[in-house]
């Protein structure tokens, strides 16, 4: 079975629980699922001792569970668990059905863009660090989209950009996850350490490329011998792409 | 070591699943307040409106003088309140009905703040 199934079921039951639970169903907001609002959490936590806002343990305890899953096997909660990456998968498919050969950004252009979410990460947490509010709530795709513009949101500033987000995803593949996931670079340094990869065998690779053109991140696991890559996560749209067999594998490798 | 891609998923489901376990470990009351009377028993609300300090305070207030509670902690993030309470004095049917009765509102108006949505001794 292809992993895209696999990882889609998965997905598309998790974006389901978020739905249910956006919609008032369920004793729980949708938001206490977010693991980012555990990093928002942590000055809280630090100077009074106690959870900041509408944050809570399960923030927390989220993101502590997915830093240790990042330690094991890499980005694979945005591969197969995030619904905004879902989200921004089904649009990349979506748009490539009318649009066969889209322009790639150039790699120069892309490897600065891809530094934008330190920036986003940076500014997220010393604005909610500093005014003790959720300040990211007024420009997250997450919260905007499932609370249906909820307390938080910034009007028309919040328009401009979930709009501008999702023109963006409809261009690059993976344009909020690429450039702008602050979650995403929560989980970097993590990410690189992870010891549950893909892994190209040098001597049958006959340099086709067809894994780089189904990598969902552009990456280029032709050029790497393991894909220690920190946008990785595990997704296996390579391994399922590669013509060769058992050139691509997924191992538990250092 | 080759892996079968089976386990990406169930680590995935795993490393969600710990951490929906590990918040307990997290977990601190908003409020807790002592009002005197015996306890005796323990029943758990999941309540509807509970949502940060705010209202835990005016949540417990509620409460205040009403005969056979005896303390009553709160943890606004589960929306989760726990009452002690001495069950010859107090039912739980009681302690429901107080918390979902119309509450008068500044304009002169009222209406229902809290709604019970489980109660579990
Ligand atoms: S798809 Fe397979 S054979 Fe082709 S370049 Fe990638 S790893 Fe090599
Ligand atoms: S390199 Fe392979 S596993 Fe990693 S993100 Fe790209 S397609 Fe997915």
């Amino acid at each position: 079975m292809k992993t895209r199934y696999l990882r889609y079921s998965l997905m598309s039951i998790l974006l389901a629980g978020v739905v249910y639970l956006a919609l008032g169903f369920g004793t729980r907001r949708f938001e206490d699922f977010c693991p980012f609002g555990g990093m928002e959490s942590l000055w809280g936590l630090w100077r009074q001792g106690e959870f900041s806002c509408t944050l809570g343990p399960l923030n927390l305890a989220l993101l502590i569970g997915i830093l240790v899953l990042a330690l094991v096997a890499k980005k694979a909660f945005c591969g197969w668990a995030c619904p905004i990456g879902f989200l921004s998968e089904l649009g990349m498919r979506l748009t490539g059905l009318v649009w066969h050969k889209r322009p790639a950004v150039p790699a120069h252009t892309d490897r600065w863009l891809r530094l934008l979410r330190y920036a986003v990460f940076a500014l997220a947490l010393y604005f909610t660090y500093k005014t003790g509010e959720l300040i990211l709530r007024g420009y997250d795709p997450f919260f905007l989209i499932f609370s249906g513009f909820g307390h938080g949101s910034i009007g028309l500033v919040s328009w401009i950009v979930l709009i501008a987000t999702v023109i963006g995803v409809l261009l690059v593949p993976m344009f909020f996850c690429r450039y702008l996931c602050p979650l995403g670079a929560t989980f970097d340094p993590f990410s690189r350490l992870g010891f549950i990869k893909v892994v190209r065998n040098d001597n049958h690779c006959t340099q086709c490329g067809a894994c780089q053109l189904a990598c969902p991140q552009d990456l280029a696991p032709f050029k790497m011998n393991k894909i220690r890559h920190r946008d990785c996560t595990n997704c296996l749209e390579c391994v399922d792409a590669c013509p060769e067999k058992d050139v691509l594998q997924l191992k538990a490798t250092l | 070591m080759n892996i079968p891609r089976i386990l990406l998923p169930l680590l995935v489901v795993a490393a969600l699943f710990s951490g929906y376990l590990l918040r307990a470990a997290f977990t601190q009351p908003t409020t807790t307040v002592s009002m005197g009377s015996a306890g005796g028993k323990t029943v758990e609300c999941i309540v509807d409106g509970l949502k940060c300090k705010g209202t835990a305070a005016f949540f417990t207030k509620l409460y205040t003088g009403v005969p056979g509670i005896a303390t009553i902690e709160t943890f606004a993030t589960e929306h989760k309140a726990v009452f002690s309470y001495d069950p010859q004095v107090i039912t739980t049917d009681r302690i429901k009905s107080i918390m979902e009765a119309p509450l008068p509102m500044r304009d002169g108006s009222s209406r229902q703040v809290f709604t019970c949505r489980t109660i579990q001794d």
